[in-house]
């Protein structure tokens, strides 16, 4: 059963659910919104189908998700075979799995925000959303400075879950919004790692990790 | 003149760049596919592109921009656009003195670089970044060994302070299943490197004893965390 994504280029959410359908090698349509300066989101017809006017929105045969957290259970839960992205079988992982997924709506409210701030001149009070997006990125830092003591790469273990996903949109997006990864060096090697799984998809702003290609070398 | 730290070693995989500023001196510090660290001014000579946004391609670093590559002698040896060219001597990026001791790479912007010797047999923990000035969280770190130890109930004995490293000794974890903090003839040792970034940013890189377990790492790596935040408090901001 694929689905078709309500999408804009720009948005971390939308990434989000790009990311893992190209992680978990599913097809699905795209619909792009003209989000900006369309403002298609807030049109009628957009309205009717999702009433609170954001993006992304997921559409299949029997669900229609506004979420994107909730879109990564959904792909995870219908496609991945191994249940490693949504993990189940392991009510430890899972409920840790759930926390973190939690924890990536901050990421959204404050990184997210501040960016739509910076990049498209929404009004906010950027000195408020810059210290809570601070304070976010310190306790996911925090985490995975703990996580890497105990030997394990990702946000619940060794190995990444939809969690991962969620959270490293907008950790990744920071420099949008003005905040560099220089002083975040365990998260730094986590969003290397994730740029390095099988199937990584690229946006505006997330890069392709060059350095693990191998087509040019040069003769020095 | 100065030797400061920018990094602790771990943090810094084979073929990865990464941004530091020492003093306001803005850098890129990558290390090559064979390990070789390179501190450089953050400055492509072609068309000053920060270099810490480029990648690396065996034993060069590339420009981001327009692919220039240049060797661990900051030597430009390779232009995309011209494959057949063989560039100009002339074309060189700005090196700056580092070198790798103790599990930390140190740099000198201006001069030789010359790190204070710490024990050899440590490991990583971590880095935490400060928005205060280098003083300010130096003072943040002593203050809480006796107003907050590593561990309740306990002395955390600072042994030698320079201005960029503070070396303590902590005898007592919390709750150790590993009493490794607790063996009072083998305290663990734990060493604080202090980075200034500029006047009201501060890195402090800390390591500690082989012999210390994860949970001593783990409530290291913690208390870090408060020291920051009592550091931050004394000067009235967390930006």
């Amino acid at each position: 059963m694929s689905f078709t994504l309500h999408d804009y280029v720009l948005s971390g959410n939308c990434y989000k659910v790009r990311l893992l359908a190209q992680i978990l090698g599913v097809a699905y349509t795209v619909k792009p919104v003209d989000f900006h300066p369309g403002k298609a989101h807030k049109t009628p017809e957009f309205l009717a189908l999702n009433p609170h006017g954001t993006l992304p929105v997921l559409e299949s045969d029997n669900t229609l998700l506004t979420d994107s957290s909730a879109m990564l259970v959904w792909i995870a839960q219908q496609f991945d075979t191994t249940h490693t992205w949504w993990p189940t079988n392991d009510a430890h992982r899972l409920a840790l799995t759930v926390q973190w997924l939690g924890f990536s709506a901050k990421l959204t409210e404050s990184i997210g925000q501040l960016r739509l701030h910076t990049m498209l001149n929404r009004p906010a009070d950027a000195a408020t959303l810059n210290t809570l997006s601070t304070e976010n990125l310190r306790e996911l830092e925090n985490h995975l400075c703990e996580q890497s003591i105990r030997g394990l790469a990702f946000l619940t273990g060794d190995q990444p879950t939809v969690a991962d996903i969620a959270c490293f949109a907008y950790s990744a997006l920071s420099p949008d919004a003005g905040i560099e990864h220089t002083l975040y060096p365990a998260i730094r090697g986590w969003l290397h790692r994730i740029r390095c799984l099988e199937g990584f998809l690229t946006m505006p702003g997330i890069y392709e990790a060059h350095e693990t290609r191998n087509e040019h070398t040069a003769a020095s | 003149m100065t030797t400061q730290p920018v990094s602790l070693s771990r943090d810094l995989a084979e073929k990865q760049v990464m941004r530091a500023e020492l003093s306001d001196v803005d850098m890129a510090v990558w290390r090559s596919a064979s390990g070789v660290v390179s501190a450089w001014e953050n400055r492509c000579p072609h068309r000053g592109m920060r270099l810490s946004h480029g990648f690396v391609r065996g034993e060069s670093l590339a420009c981001a921009y327009h692919g220039w590559h240049y060797n661990c002698e900051g030597a430009c040896h390779y232009i995309p656009a011209h494959p057949e060219l063989e560039p100009p001597k002339t074309i060189k990026a700005n090196l700056y003195n580092v070198t790798e001791a103790s599990g930390i790479i140190w740099v000198n912007a201006v001069g030789t670089v010359s790190p204070v010797t710490l024990p050899s047999n440590t490991q990583a923990v971590r880095s935490v970044s400060v928005h205060c000035s280098l003083e300010i969280a130096a003072q943040a770190f002593k203050d809480y060994c006796s107003l907050s130890p590593i561990t309740a109930n306990t002395r955390t004995e600072v042994v030698s302070e320079s201005p960029y490293v503070l070396a303590l000794k902590a005898p007592l974890p919390a709750n150790s299943p590993t009493p490794s903090m607790q063996d009072k003839s083998n305290p663990v040792s734990v060493f604080i490197a202090l980075q200034r970034v500029n006047q009201t940013t501060t890195v402090a890189h800390i390591t500690a004893s082989e012999h210390a377990s994860e949970t001593d790492c783990i409530a290291l790596s913690r208390w870090a965390n408060k020291v920051r935040t009592h550091a931050e408090v004394s000067v009235g901001s967390t930006e």
